[in-house]
């Protein structure tokens, strides 16, 4: 736990990184109460005007809609989706990739050929012909997809870690005493992998984000009225000259939030290493 | 200004760190001849390693010299790295411990040695590459052609550390460091690589730093001794002083912590250190050893510095054998009296063993051995890497299961792996690993992994009444209540190894398989821990089956050994039929090949040269033939040796039938 | 038989069979979509015995794993179908050249990432820790974390709105080719490489410096060869070679994001071309499109691998003694 601090104050970034990365769970949490806008209320008048004007400190878009309202509301939902995708992955990561390298042979063969298979196409264009085809996404079936196109990572992880450690003497030591296999795995095994997965499942939410703004960019991501942030960059685009706050202020929202989780999930990293 | 090629004066390396400042070579001076070869020998953390790197200067940025080191008359810590990268692999060589990862993976033999040539004699590419096949030549590598034009992971670990030798004596160096060359090598095959060192010092006129734990390994390449403890030299002198007298109290005990020929658990115990080293900070004086020393006095702080004894024997201390203070270090050895309890009985047959692994490359780990066990007693299997030891003990175990043959425990068939086994049979046999670290559970506490094989294999489910006997059992092995909650990384090897010995201990098993359990050990820790298992031995009349690399070992603690080649039964016997009169050829040369650790006693040298068979082969005839020095002709090969009774304990299997 | 070749057959067997269980799924989950393909070629004004005539007509009544081999039968041959929406166009004849262009953006992105990621990366590794490194490593992390999109949009009010260098989209005008118009590719290619840059200098810095901190690497500086000498000629060669690996492992993201950024710039290539296809429920465009885009980058996956085992002298000359 000292040794936290010590890393903190060696790599200053990522206090930089942690803060904007709480600023961002809390404006989440609190943040609608904060805006006089509502995310919808489209104001004829003030489309498109530009940041600080009438106030709106970020301006309007095409439609008069406030747009630091709609990033607020839509941090709620893109933060939902990523954490949940982020830790559902993670799980079935490991009960995969958990049970392919503990029983190898035939299972550990058949794991690798059904993830080289869903591997094989890139994850963002499944989860888009997915999505595209079902038409409807919402929270639930955006985690659902993404952790889909997430789990061969996941699970290679996962099983990556747990080979390292069945060939460590305290797996035979349980074996000869007779211990079932779910014990071995679980109680022995599980407890000394908790680094790499939690290094790995701070990377996934990173990505989640990344994934539902690029889905939403291109249009299968959550659907109006709740704001999405890829949405409000292709929404935008067109104007883009007119009014560029409109397009950069969501696409320096996501770029932030990434960052900062990205720094976060170095820092788990380097702390977590030494710790072994 | 005299000749000496080395010349350390008052060096002295600290550490900056994370958990504050530490030394780890204080005040050290040394001064070595030309042609002169010292040893220095110490256990972990005494800085030998430290002090070779440092001649070197290639040390971890955080790390803080002071003094001088002159080479030649030439003070190196005043050189630059550019300057001293002129010295390294050209005037001092250094050769370290694990040749694997010594060599390039990415290049060809060829080229890492060439690049010596070209770089620091200027040769041109050819003539450099004549050099190098030269020098391979001079290492006794067969088809040096062959060679230059692999990669190093086409080669075994033993001609690797030639190639690596013959790496440092290109430029014919005057001073070479070789720190542990040899310890991750069988001992057939150290014993050849000993040789070359020794021959080359001379034919070169090279001084030799080398550095060990293994006294005997010392005896063998140089003349003069220097004993390292926490830092700081505690002793220097001429070999054969300091085996029959040394002056220091750590060396004493060093020596008398070591097995060796002679010294069997009946007639002493081995000699252990109480305590263990700590890192010492800045500001820390007076003697490192005090603490432990068993014959200080209240003086000891006050009068410690370098003493001379004798015509270059030096020691920081001449209380070794004190008289001011009880002689404990003869008290200690006194062996306990071992007591037969019940009748022996077969307890453990072995018949025709076979462990072959995979399915399209086979391996034959184990190729057909038998063997019986008396209960009370302990079987000793020794052999070398890749002898199928350690696979027999797993299939003892229950971690592997045999491809054919039958094991049978107290009469009824165990050929079974960990999972089909019943209770009994698990509470029955059990094991202990030879990385204490890794065979216990990182994650666990002391009293959950001591307390586990009691929940789970005798039912005891009161955490209380657990509690209650790892308290006992962690007495038995010298560990106090405070253990109960620590986890592995907070405890030493040593520690560890008696925690796990306390887990195989706590549900009374009738028979403990030993997987080299002190091989990673310290050579004092190593002492520790075989007189404890010794003694619990004698206390509760467990059946062992000790496997090891280190004769020493086997030696010491057995009461009847069995050698294994390539997955075969060489020869078996009781301890002292099989060290003392033993007939099988590759027993005699692993004999000869032991290192001595008393300098005085010669002994004939039988050198093997080749490998073992192809492992992927299903074995034809006598698996030794081919490196056998007494091979009769292709009978060797062709036909599988009878055995040869000798008594009713001792049998060999080969086709030479003992002179009567 | 050579390594090499028997490497490169087994990899070929086993694309063949992922390709294969691939087309069927990517068959199957686009036949669940919901809504009538005859229906939304005659529109919905058209009459329901016009609607069941064409479905006849068209095969779609027949069961499902006759359709699949009809598709794949015409696959084979090189007929990939046509358009729903584009009524009457064959998909061959939009398709091929939208390829092109995606190849030609992707190749465009490679040339500036990867010589850049791993010259950075290696500096980083050998400077560890100094400022350089700190400001490579922050770079990386930095455009790492940055989606395609947005740095497109970033690139694109810089240069393209502000500084009017760039077009701020990538058409290519009617009748011309792409390569009278490169400066098209340029904000596009630049936006794909971020992200590929973060991730791969990232890596390529920490095999670098762990091959740095390697036993032979020491053993090569106590032989006395200089610094210089030794990162070159000894340190190199085993770190650039998990680089490949790892380009390998992240051509998905590259993928991904060619369709991210040829919808933003409005670029005519295949990844534009399945949004399109996707916003109209344009079965067999959907289809060949997913299907190319898989067996593309699938090849793409092999080629590394084998790329790796020819270079890995561990993997390509047998281990020979113990």
């Amino acid at each position: 736990m000292k040794y936290f601090f010590y890393q903190m104050k060696k790599h200053p970034l990522s206090i930089v990184g942690i803060s904007v990365l709480l600023l961002w769970i809390l404006i989440a949490i609190f943040g609608p109460q904060l805006t006089s806008f509502t995310h919808t209320a489209m104001d004829a008048e003030h489309q498109m005007t530009a940041p600080g004007e009438f106030g709106h400190l970020f301006g309007t878009d095409s439609m008069g809609r406030d747009i630091m309202s709609r990033i607020i509301y839509g941090s709620r939902s893109i933060l939902t989706v990523a954490l949940m995708t982020s830790i559902f992955s993670t799980i079935i990561g490991i009960l995969l990739g958990f049970t392919a390298g503990y029983f190898s042979g035939k299972i550990d063969a058949a794991f690798l050929r059904t993830m080289d298979i869903l591997m094989a196409i890139p994850p963002l264009v499944l989860s888009m012909v997915v999505l595209g085809i079902l038409g409807d996404s919402s929270i639930l079936s955006l985690t659902l997809i993404v952790s889909i196109a997430f789990i061969p990572a996941t699970a290679r992880v996962s099983r990556g870690v747990l080979l390292t450690e069945k060939s460590q003497e305290y797996v035979s030591a349980a074996r000869i005493r007779g211990e079932s296999h779910f014990y071995i795995m679980f109680i022995e095994i599980l407890p000394n992998t908790t680094g790499p997965i939690i290094v790995e499942a701070t990377a996934r939410f990173a990505y989640s984000i990344m994934m539902v703004a690029s889905l939403g960019f291109l249009g299968v991501g959550l659907q109006p009225p709740t704001p999405d942030w890829g949405m409000m960059v292709i929404e935008n685009k067109p104007i883009i000259a007119q009014a560029p706050w409109a397009v950069l202020f969501p696409a320096l929202a996501i770029a932030s939030l990434v960052i900062a989780i990205s720094i976060f999930s170095d820092f788990v990293s380097k702390v977590l290493i030494h710790e072994r | 200004m005299n000749d000496n090629i080395l010349d350390i004066e008052h060096l002295q390396v600290l550490y900056k760190t994370f958990d504050g400042e530490f030394s780890a070579v204080r005040d050290v001076s040394l001064t070595l001849k030309p042609n002169e070869s010292i040893g220095i020998i110490g256990e972990s953390g005494c800085g030998k390693s430290t002090l070779a790197f440092s001649i070197m200067r290639y040390l971890a940025p955080n790390a803080v010299l002071d003094g001088k080191i002159f080479f030649k008359g030439e003070d190196l810590m005043l050189k630059s790295e550019k300057e001293m990268s002129t010295y390294r692999g050209n005037r001092i060589a250094m050769v370290f411990q694990n040749p694997s990862t010594s060599l390039n993976p990415a290049l060809t033999i060829g080229f890492q040695l060439d690049e010596v040539g070209i770089h620091h004699q200027n040769l041109s590419k050819a003539k450099a590459r004549e050099a190098t096949l030269e020098a391979l030549t001079m290492m006794n590598i067969g088809d040096v052609k062959g060679t230059v034009k692999r990669y190093p992971h086409q080669i075994s670990g033993g001609i690797q550390q030639r190639i690596c030798i013959a790496m440092a004596i290109l430029c014919k160096p005057d001073l070479m460091i070789l720190d542990e060359p040899t310890t991750a090598l069988d001992v057939t095959t150290e014993a050849v690589i000993l040789d070359s060192i020794k021959a080359l010092k001379d034919s070169l006129n090279m001084s030799l730093i080398y550095i060990s734990h293994d006294m005997g390994v010392i005896n063998k390449v140089s003349e003069q001794v220097v004993v390292m403890y926490n830092g700081e030299i505690v002793e220097r002198g001429p070999k054969a002083k300091i085996f029959e007298h040394p002056s220091h109290p750590y060396t004493r005990a060093l020596i008398n912590c070591m097995p060796r020929g002679g010294v069997v658990k009946e007639n002493a115990k081995l000699n252990t250190i109480k305590g263990y080293v700590r890192r010492r900070g800045l500001v820390e004086t007076g003697c490192p050893y005090a603490e432990r020393c068993d014959s200080r006095n209240e003086t000891c702080e006050a009068l410690y510095g370098m003493r001379t004894i004798s015509n270059e024997h030096y020691a920081a201390c001449d209380r070794a054998y004190a008289e001011d203070v009880e002689e404990t270090v003869k008290k200690k050895r006194i062996p306990k009296t071992r007591v037969q309890i019940q009748e022996p009985t077969n307890l453990l047959e072995i018949t025709d063993l076979h462990k072959v692994y995979g399915n399209k490359r086979k391996v034959f780990a184990v190729n057909g051995i038998n063997v019986s066990v008396q209960s009370g007693s302990v079987l000793g299997i020794v052999g070398e890497s890749g002898c199928g030891k350690s696979t027999t003990g797993h299939m003892v175990s229950g971690l592997y299961q045999p491809t054919s043959g039958a094991i049978s425990f107290e009469g009824y068939d165990i050929s079974l792996p960990w999972n089909k086994r019943n209770s009994e049979t698990l509470k029955d046999i059990q094991l202990i690993f030879q990385n204490p670290g890794r065979s216990l559970n990182p994650s666990h506490t002391v009293e959950q992994i001591i307390g586990r094989p009691m929940k789970r294999l005798l039912s005891m489910n009161s955490p209380l009444e657990r509690r209650e006997k790892i308290i006992t059992l962690l007495h038995k092995v010298d560990l106090g209540k405070e253990y109960l909650t620590k986890k592995p990384n907070q405890l030493s090897g040593g520690e560890q190894q008696r925690v796990a010995i306390a887990r195989a201990l706590s549900i009374s098993p009738r028979m403990i398989v030993c997987d080299e359990p002190t091989s990673a050990l310290d050579v004092s820790v190593q002492a520790s821990v075989l007189n404890l298992l010794n003694e619990l031995q004698i206390e509760s009349q467990v059946t062992y089956l000790f496997i090891s690399h280190d004769l020493n070992v086997i030696n010491y603690l057995s009461d009847t050994i069995m050698v294994m080649y390539a997955g075969k039964i060489c020869e078996y016997g009781k301890r002292d039929e099989v060290m003392n009169d033993s007939h099988h050829p590759y027993t005699e040369a692993l004999l000869s090949a032991v290192p001595e650790v008393d300098p005085t006693k010669q002994k004939d040298p039988i050198r093997l040269e080749g490998q073992l068979p192809d492992p992927a082969k299903k074995p034809k005839g006598c698996p030794f033939a081919g490196r056998c020095h007494v091979q009769v002709g292709a009978i060797c090969e062709n036909e599988y040796p009878p055995m040869v009774r000798l008594s009713d304990t001792h049998h060999y299997f080969c086709h030479i039938k003992p002179t009567t | 038989m050579n390594r090499t070749l028997s490497i490169i057959l087994r990899r070929t067997v086993s694309l063949l069979i992922t390709l294969t269980v691939m087309s069927l799924i990517i068959f199957l989950l686009v036949e669940i979509m919901p809504g009538d393909v005859a229906q939304m070629i005659l529109g919905q004004s058209a009459t329901e015995e016009a609607v069941s005539a064409l479905r006849e007509a068209r095969g779609l009544n027949d069961p499902v794993m006759e359709r699949y081999f009809r598709w794949v039968g015409g696959v084979l041959t090189g007929d990939l179908g046509e358009s729903i929406y584009m009524k009457g166009v064959t998909i061959n004849s939009i398709l091929w050249r939208r390829v092109g262009h995606s190849l030609v953006l992707a190749l465009s992105a490679f040339i500036l990432f990867v010589p850049l990621s791993i010259i950075l990366g290696v500096l980083a590794g050998v400077k560890e820790n100094k400022p350089t490194d700190s400001i490579i490593s922050f770079l990386g992390l930095a455009t790492m974390a940055l989606p395609e999109f947005v740095s497109g949009v970033f690139l694109i009010t810089i240069f393209g709105v502000q500084l009017n260098w760039f077009p701020i989209v990538s058409i290519i005008p009617i009748g011309e080719s792409l390569f009278n118009n490169l400066e098209i590719l340029f904000l596009p290619a630049l936006s794909i490489t971020f992200v590929m840059f973060g991730y791969v200098s990232r890596m390529q810095r920490s095999s670098m410096i762990q091959v740095m901190n390697s036993d032979y690497i020491r053993a090569a500086i106590l032989k006395g060869m200089n610094r210089k000498y030794v990162i070159f000629r000894h340190a190199l060669k085993n770190a650039l070679l998990p680089t490949i690996t790892i380009i390998g492992m992240n051509m998905g993201w590259l993928f991904g994001g060619l369709v991210v950024v040829e919808t933003l710039f409005g670029f005519p290539g295949m990844g534009s071309l399945l949004m399109t296809a996707i916003k109209t429920r344009d079965v067999p465009l959907i289809e060949a499109c997913v299907l190319l885009i898989t067996v593309i980058f699938s090849l793409s996956t092999m080629i590394t691998d084998v790329l790796y085992s020819y270079l890995n002298p561990r993997v390509r000359f047998q281990g020979g003694q113990r």
